[in-house]
């Protein structure tokens, strides 16, 4: 029994992060059709950004979080202007951003290391303690992320869904022109989406780096995971971005606890290929 | 004596390919103008010059005599010169309500957006119908609707429509003229690109033949010459 309240609640938290990460990447490709390989690294970005305003500045968490997840989400929209926007409107976008984000990728990772050197660091937890669900011990922290990432993405949902700035975000991905001549400043749109979905990493790492050491490479796992969310779950929708990366937190959690750590990676994108085969658009793709 | 639109010398095209070549025209307050001719001559192409999604290599546009060369095509909606594009362009899986509701989007369409809505859905009756339904799931004359109310809420001090009633049955497409002047009638001058000349006719004071991106013609409609010319173009001489 214990044992599978653990594997659930692990399994939760997994999810959560997946989701924040994913929804970030998600909304980049819905709006502009590129996969942002930046986002891994600003995840370590917004988390050492965060460590050194608290232990050099002497703030607490919740500001020193606030001024990383801007610090990445400026950093991202660098990336855009710089690294992206040139090569709108050409038909070998996809590949030519594939380039740019993943040598931003690199200066970015590099970047950390040269700064911040290869010591070993941990953000505070947001609240310390432990807590325990159905005679599972988990963190409070832990607990903490199985809810903010959900509200934040039923925030971010409602954001996209009901507000102007929400619906230019999805009308540049669906009808540029169109976007344009209705009175939308598209390139400035493009920013802003590099922009949250940036700040998203951030936000992520700050979360991850009260469980896991903030290194510069921190970001590169659950980018990769994060990236077999979405395709996994079907390019596009925030839902099904959201739903897939929790089946993705389960599943992996199930098989670590009783495949190993060895092999679940493997395992994980055999499966999304299994998937994929059957149903090429992902799990709940439309067409 | 300075025009609402005046378009002086276009050169423009796309790449290497060069489609308009040097064309003229105007826009004078409280008038409206047609654009004809075949079909790749490059009315659409003077369309997407003066709403700015191209750059013309030479010549320029005014509108209330403000040169729009170097003005992004947000800002000249902005200024209230609205484009309705040809085709059925839109934003796919945004409900009906929801692409009109994000068309007001400059804070002068915001102004304006009660007044809109209302103007619209008495035009078209039929989005009224349909406020949820996805824009995607729509039938092409209704697409064709919702592209010209679309550009209705964006509040145009003038509104360019290209080929409003391109491919529609006919009975969708008396529907959608009928509403085309009733939003000439309202007092917005249009400027229509249109292969159907007898509703040009009815609709515009003046029209502009355009061929191989030139224009070959300009006629004034009150010119009984000049109306039996436009026949004789389309129908072929009769003697």
């Amino acid at each position: 029994m214990e044992i599978v309240v653990i594997t659930i609640v692990s399994g939760l938290v997994l999810g959560a992060l997946y989701a924040l990460m994913a929804s970030g990447l998600s909304l980049i490709w819905t709006a502009l059709g590129v996969f942002n390989y930046s986002h891994g690294p600003l995840m370590a970005f917004g988390a050492v950004v965060t460590w050194t305003v608290i232990e050099k500045l002497g703030f607490s968490l919740l500001p020193a979080a606030v001024i990383g997840i801007v610090a990445a989400a400026l950093i991202g929209a660098i990336v855009e202007r710089f690294l992206v926007r040139s090569f709108y409107g050409n038909r070998d976008l996809l590949l030519l951003s594939c380039m740019t984000t993943l040598t931003s990728m690199i200066i970015i990772e590099k970047g950390i290391q040269i700064i911040w050197g290869s010591r070993l660091k941990l953000l505070p937890r947001i609240i310390g303690g432990e807590i325990n669900v159905f005679g599972a011990v988990i963190s409070a922290h832990e607990g903490l992320i199985i809810i903010i990432s959900p509200l934040i993405l039923l925030f971010l949902w409602r954001f996209m869904a009901s507000t102007q700035t929400g619906r230019s975000m999805r009308a540049v991905g669906q009808n540029q022109e169109m976007a344009h001549l209705i009175g939308i400043n598209v390139p400035k749109t493009y920013l802003l989406v590099f922009a949250i979905s940036t700040g998203l990493a951030g936000l992520s790492g700050v979360l991850l780096g009260g469980i896991r050491f903030v290194l510069p490479t921190m970001g590169a796992e659950p980018l990769l995971k994060a990236m077999t969310v979405i395709i996994f779950g079907g390019l596009g929708s925030l839902g099904a971005t959201t739903g897939a990366a929790f089946i993705l937190g389960m599943l992996e959690a199930i098989l670590v606890q009783f495949v190993g750590m060895y092999w679940t990676p493997s395992i994980l994108f055999l499966l999304l290929i299994v998937v994929l085969i059957f149903r090429p658009t992902g799990l709940f793709g439309s067409k | 004596m300075s025009y609402l639109l005046d378009v002086k010398d276009i050169v423009a095209g796309y790449g290497a390919v060069t489609i308009l070549r040097g064309v003229s025209i105007h826009l004078d307050k409280k008038e409206s103008i047609g654009l004809f001719g075949p079909n790749g001559h490059g009315k659409t192409t003077l369309l997407h010059a003066i709403s700015g999604l191209i750059k013309p290599r030479q010549g320029h546009v005014y509108f209330n005599e403000v040169d729009l060369s170097s003005v992004k095509p947000y800002k000249i909606v902005k200024m209230g010169l609205v484009h309705s594009p040809q085709g059925n362009t839109l934003f796919s899986a945004m409900g009906v309500g929801e692409i009109l509701e994000l068309s007001a989007f400059t804070k002068r369409a915001k102004e304006n957006k009660t007044r809109n809505f209302e103007k619209v859905y008495t035009l078209f009756p039929r989005l009224a119908e349909r406020k949820k339904q996805l824009a995607k799931t729509l039938s092409g004359g209704e697409r064709q609707m919702l592209s010209i109310a679309a550009a209705l809420m964006c509040s145009p001090e003038v509104l360019m429509l290209d080929e409003p009633t391109l491919g529609l049955s006919p009975l969708l497409k008396e529907e959608v003229c009928n509403a085309i002047a009733g939003i000439k009638a309202t007092g917005i001058p249009l400027l229509i690109v249109e292969q159907d000349v007898g509703f040009l006719l009815s609709l515009v004071d003046r029209l502009y033949l355009i061929e191989q991106g030139e224009v070959v013609r300009e006629m004034d409609k009150s010119n009984k010459l000049a109306h039996r010319e436009i026949m004789d173009i389309y129908f072929g001489k009769v003697e």
